[in-house]
């Protein structure tokens, strides 16, 4: 196993402060602590060469769980062992094996052109140059970074500069990549190179990915499994689709014109209908009559599709919040 | 084979301060006028203060002129060497780009310790070689070898009480996150050393002794250059050198230990 977490947890200690001027100042001298539960008692392994989706709201602890991962934070409980490391002692050999990319920072030198920090993390890694010159020809080819690396960072649109930052953090080859929300702002052209980079690394080095994301897309394209946490605990862990499945049993069945309205409404839900594409909601069991009954009427225009993972989450963390039972997580493959 | 590797990164680390200063020509410019505009200004109460004097506390001007230059000296370090990127690591630990520091297989104190210099404080520090010249010429004596190696000596001691003491400010900065007001604080303490310790008195001069020790950055390097210091007063400021860098190591990492990480 590359990843293995066992009753991880990590509490944070916050300084609680009411709104207003008074309390500013009341709170200069004396201060209340609560405690935070970012991760409570989250068990899970990664095998090598897997890629596993990382999902959860806003502030479930995701980006925690990767710092201790990358040895960032200490760990409050529980124990982590990353490639064979225990990440919070920060031990050169496993920092040379891994990497973590935060979308929302970066270690770019801002005046000067990336290749100055490639330079730079070059020497720190030790890499030999030939193989680092030959890395970075590779990276330069897959991620199309030709003319990008040698204009100041600073002039880069946010587009190239994550291409920029992924190239120098995988200069070092590492084989355990934690990538935090790496397309965050990006469009969907640029979203789609990063995600096949990413999925042609993986095959190439046998690379672990852990990663996180608040386009669906990126994990559903990328991800065969997903871990899901709430609130700092675990809630999911298994195959994606089964997670899907288990939780709308419904596809998305979308056609164009065709059909009378009046057998549309008896085909299923009307989800959408606009600019005369009609999309209904069917459960799996009825799949088959809807489908052969459309292409009937509108001919061999038709898409079947999953229903949203957005959606999907949706249902997810409410039903955790009611109370229902988890669905059955299927072991990873 | 550490020491060659952390010379290669330090080199790295250096090249890219360098060509970070190229990039702004005019920004260059203005901060050489600045250094000898500084480097004049400083003379300013010395002048004034030995207009109707011969001495002040048993300093004459030429041998205060060599604790000034001595200032000027360690001042040009400490802006052009120290303040830029210790200052930069308080900025990233508030802003959480510390986290890439971290994530790289070297010592983080050695990292942030080199990442930013200021070129031009060059400018400063050949200024301040400059003062020291003309004020040996001005006393009519030269320093011996011997004296000028035991100047060298306790001037390097000297910048690692200093280094000491800025890494332990900074390292403050993991518990507190915001510490720019220190580093002020520290920065305007740090210019009563342009005098010499023995003009301050009571409790002063235990302060400048051994709280904030500004003696042993420019007064015992001076006095060992003008021949004035005895070999205990030597061994003292050695010991009081390795005392504090072995502090701020231990603060550090122990301060490390509580690094949060600002979130994403």
């Amino acid at each position: 196993m590359t990843i293995e977490v066992a009753g991880l947890s990590k509490h944070f200690k916050v300084h609680r402060r009411p709104p207003g001027l008074a309390a500013a100042v009341r709170s200069l001298w004396r201060r209340r602590y609560d405690t935070v539960k970012a991760v409570d008692d989250v068990t899970f392994t990664i095998a090598r060469g897997e890629r596993v989706g990382f999902l959860g709201p806003n502030g479930a602890g995701k980006t925690t769980t990767m710092k201790v991962l990358s040895g960032l934070l200490h760990p409050t409980a529980g124990t982590v062992r990353v490639e064979g490391h225990q990440p919070f002692r920060r031990e050169p050999d496993f920092l040379r094996r891994i990497t973590l990319v935060m979308g929302q920072k970066q270690q770019l030198l801002w005046d000067l052109p990336p290749s100055e920090t490639y330079a730079l993390n070059r020497a720190v890694f030790g890499v030999d140059p030939a193989q680092a010159r030959q890395t970075i020809a590779e990276l330069t080819e897959l991620l199309g970074l030709a003319g990008l690396t040698d204009k100041p960072t600073r002039q880069l649109s946010l587009g190239e500069r994550m291409k920029c930052e992924l190239a120098a953090a995988l200069l070092h080859r590492p084989t355990t990549l934690f990538l935090d929300e790496p397309t965050i702002g990006l469009d969907v052209a640029m979203q789609v190179t990063i995600r096949d980079f990413i999925r042609d690394y993986n095959q190439r080095h046998d690379a672990t990915v852990l990663l996180t994301s608040h386009y669906m897309d990126d994990v559903v394209a990328l991800c065969p499994r997903v871990i899901v946490i709430d609130g700092g605990r675990l809630i999911h862990d298994g195959d994606l689709r089964a997670l899907v499945k288990t939780m709308i049993p419904d596809k998305l069945v979308s056609f164009t014109g065709g059909v009378p309205a009046e057998e549309v409404a008896r085909l299923g839900e009307v989800v959408k209908a606009e600019g005369g594409r009609t999309t209904v909601r069917v459960p799996e069991a009825r799949l088959r009559e809807v489908v052969s009954h459309v292409l009937d009427r509108a001919g061999a225009d038709l898409a079947v599709e999953d229903p949203p993972l957005e959606d999907v989450m949706r249902k997810l963390f409410k039903d955790k919040r009611a109370g229902a039972p988890a669905p059955a997580g299927e072991p990873a493959p | 084979m550490r020491l060659g590797y952390y010379a290669r990164l330090f080199g790295v680390q250096a090249r890219a301060s360098l060509t970070t200063a190229m990039q702004y020509r005019a920004d260059f410019l203005v901060q050489g006028l600045t250094s000898l505009y500084w480097l004049g200004w400083n003379l300013v109460p010395l002048l004034v203060l030995y207009d109707d004097r011969t001495t002040v506390a048993g300093w004459s001007f030429g041998a205060a002129l060599v604790v000034m230059a001595h200032f000027v000296i360690v001042r040009g370090i400490l802006e052009g060497a120290i303040n830029p990127s210790l200052g930069a690591v308080v900025e990233q630990i508030r802003s959480g780009a510390f986290d890439y520091t971290l994530l790289r297989p070297a010592d983080a104190q050695f990292l942030v310790s080199t990442a930013r210099f200021a070129p031009w404080r060059v400018l400063d520090v050949l200024g301040g070689v400059g003062l020291l010249i003309y004020a040996f010429v001005r006393l009519g004596q030269a320093p011996s070898p011997a004296q000028l190696g035991a100047g060298l000596v306790l001037l390097g001691a000297g910048l690692a009480v200093m280094y000491g003491l800025w890494i332990m400010i900074v390292a403050t900065a993991f518990w507190v996150v915001r510490m720019d007001n220190l580093i002020y604080l520290l920065s305007s303490v740090f210019d009563a050393a342009r005098w010499p310790a023995s003009v301050f008195r009571g409790v002063w001069k235990v302060v400048f002794t051994f709280v904030i020790p500004l003696a042993l950055m420019t007064t015992f390097p001076a006095r060992a250059l003008l021949g004035t210091v005895t070999w205990q007063a030597g061994i003292g400021c050695l010991v009081g050198a390795l005392l504090v860098s072995v502090a701020a190591r231990l603060v550090w990492r122990l301060a490390l230990r509580s690094y949060t990480s600002a979130s994403s």
